[in-house]
């Protein structure tokens, strides 16, 4: 390749980089411009006391504290049913599925990673109607049904990066274990696992940004404005994706929309302590498996 | 010579990747304490072959075999290899070890490489422990990592690795003892050493051993097969 043209794909591929981390840089500076001021222990907790707020001895009626216990709430839970089900899934289509069953479930996968997530709140609440008339009338659209609906649509993440990872084990490495005996079983825990653990995490953590910042699933599947802390599955919640968007959408003067990018601030922060949470897991996973 | 003395008898056979043949009606016989070599141009299918005695291209995609493999069973009698269950196969791998040319440790510690088919056995620490060392001894290893068992097995040099993935083969003490290039990443000094480990090796069991160079496969070899 001439001199030139090495030049410009080295400074197209520079500025790319570049653009990206500058988008990022731009988004969070604006955030944080934006809702720093307005971070106070007020907006957490409004009129109440924090600390008995935290031991759920008083309820916060102004402040975002149930959004935030809902937000982790519905999150956790709903990664929780995706992570068994989606690296089961994977590990079965890289390990153990024929040539055409593989084709039939990576279609699937795709078609369902693609399903607009509006579609699979439809779905969440459609299901709870049918819950509701046929089973128990206690039944409404609430954390569960949530949790459930953001499962499916997180799953394909998950399968897909676990499938990915595994496949991505170089033969010689699969052979190894193989050769000495073990059986495919104990081929997959002890060698194939470690040396795709990172990815089969990565896959969770891009589930669990997902499942933080998805509002569509959530407004048709039992989030509501005013609900406190859920007291059960059963319950209704609220969620700061949620409470953003309501805050955009009706606030009644500047000071109430800056409380918007403050629950912004805050929806972060909560990613972040668990992709640290994912990233410890991960640590202590590798250690475990090698 | 004896037809008690073959261990491994290969019967017409032929091995396809997709529909391409890349071995061809091969027959060929192993027999007990004497050490085989195949030899034949890059890409003859020596590896194939190699691999087919203990099903791992089992785990090639695409890969097909045709034609018979036994291995003489003392409590069994012959053994079609080829007919055998998944469930079957860890047993026979570890009668018929196979020691890779480019070495593939685990990702994990020196120790943990050579004890990692012990553990799946389920022996005791001590039993572990001093089978390990031997096995290390044994390669000419011992004395380069006794003071690093618990580091990376990655760290160590290529020659090293693959001195570490012979003795994590011999840990198992197999029957049949299957060598690609077995010092083809080691220099002239222990090349010599590891000719006479398997010398000293192949007095108690098959060892059959792929080979580049000729005045090794003269050295070391009852028999040789040539594939072409």
């Amino acid at each position: 390749m001439k001199l030139w043209s090495h030049r410009i794909l080295l400074g197209f591929f520079w500025l790319s980089g570049f653009l990206t981390l500058a988008s990022v840089g731009t988004l969070l500076i604006f955030l944080f411009v934006k809702g720093a001021p307005s971070l106070s222990l007020k907006l957490i907790f409004g009129d109440a006391d924090p600390l008995r707020a935290l031991i759920l001895l008083e309820r916060v009626f102004d402040g975002l504290f149930p959004a935030i216990v809902g937000t982790t709430s519905v999150v956790i839970l709903s990664v929780s049913w995706a992570i068994p089900v989606g690296i089961a899934a994977g590990i079965y289509l890289a390990e153990f599925s024929g040539q055409k069953v593989k084709k039939i479930f990576d279609f699937s996968f795709d078609i369902l990673a693609a399903i607009p997530s509006i579609l699979i709140g439809l779905f969440g609440l459609t299901v709870a109607i049918f819950l509701h008339q046929h089973f128990s009338d206690r039944i409404y659209p609430c954390l569960l049904i949530s949790s459930v609906a953001l499962a499916v649509l997180v799953l394909p993440y998950i399968v897909r990066t676990t499938q990915l990872s595994i496949e991505a084990v170089p033969h010689p490495m699969r052979a190894a274990g193989l050769s000495l005996g073990a059986s495919k079983l104990q081929n997959l825990y002890h060698v194939v696992l470690p040396r795709s653990v990172t990815g089969i995490l990565s896959g969770v953590i891009l589930a669990l940004g997902r499942a933080a910042e998805d509002t569509a699933v959530i407004m048709l599947t039992g989030v509501v404005a005013t609900a406190g802390i859920p007291g059960s599955l059963l319950a209704k919640y609220e969620a700061l994706p949620f409470y953003i968007y309501y805050i955009s959408a009706e606030y009644t003067d500047q000071k109430e929309l800056m409380t918007g990018f403050g629950a912004a601030i805050i929806l972060l922060t909560i990613c972040a302590f668990l992709f640290i949470a994912a990233h410890l897991l991960k640590n202590l996973l590798v250690r475990r498996l090698s | 010579m004896s037809e008690d003395s073959i261990k491994i008898a290969i019967r017409d056979l032929d091995v396809y990747y997709y529909e391409r043949l890349v071995l061809k009606k091969v027959n060929m016989v192993f027999r007990d304490r004497e050490l085989t070599a195949i030899v034949g141009p890059s890409g003859c299918g020596k590896t194939t072959l190699l691999m087919v005695l203990n099903r791992l291209l089992d785990t090639v995609p695409h890969a097909r075999v045709e034609g018979s493999v036994e291995l003489r069973s003392n409590d069994q009698g012959w053994l079609n290899v080829l007919r055998l269950g998944e469930t079957d196969l860890p047993s026979l791998r570890r009668r018929v070890g196979l020691v890779f040319q480019h070495p593939n440790v685990l990702p994990t510690s020196i120790f943990r490489n050579v004890a990692f088919p012990l553990n799946l056995l389920g022996l005791s620490h001590q039993e572990i422990d001093s089978k390990v060392r031997s096995a290390l001894v044994d390669v000419f290893l011992w004395d380069e990592v006794k003071d690093r068992l618990d580091s990376s097995a990655a760290e160590l040099s290529g020659g090293q690795q693959q001195r570490l993935c012979l003795a994590r083969t011999l840990v198992l003490q197999p029957e049949i003892l299957l060598l690609d290039e077995p010092t083809s990443f080691l220099d002239e000094d222990l090349a010599e050493k590891i000719e006479a480990l398997l010398l000293r090796l192949k007095d108690e069991r098959t060892v059959v051993v792929v080979s580049h160079y000729n005045d090794q496969v003269m050295r070391l070899s009852d028999n040789v097969y040539r594939l072409s």
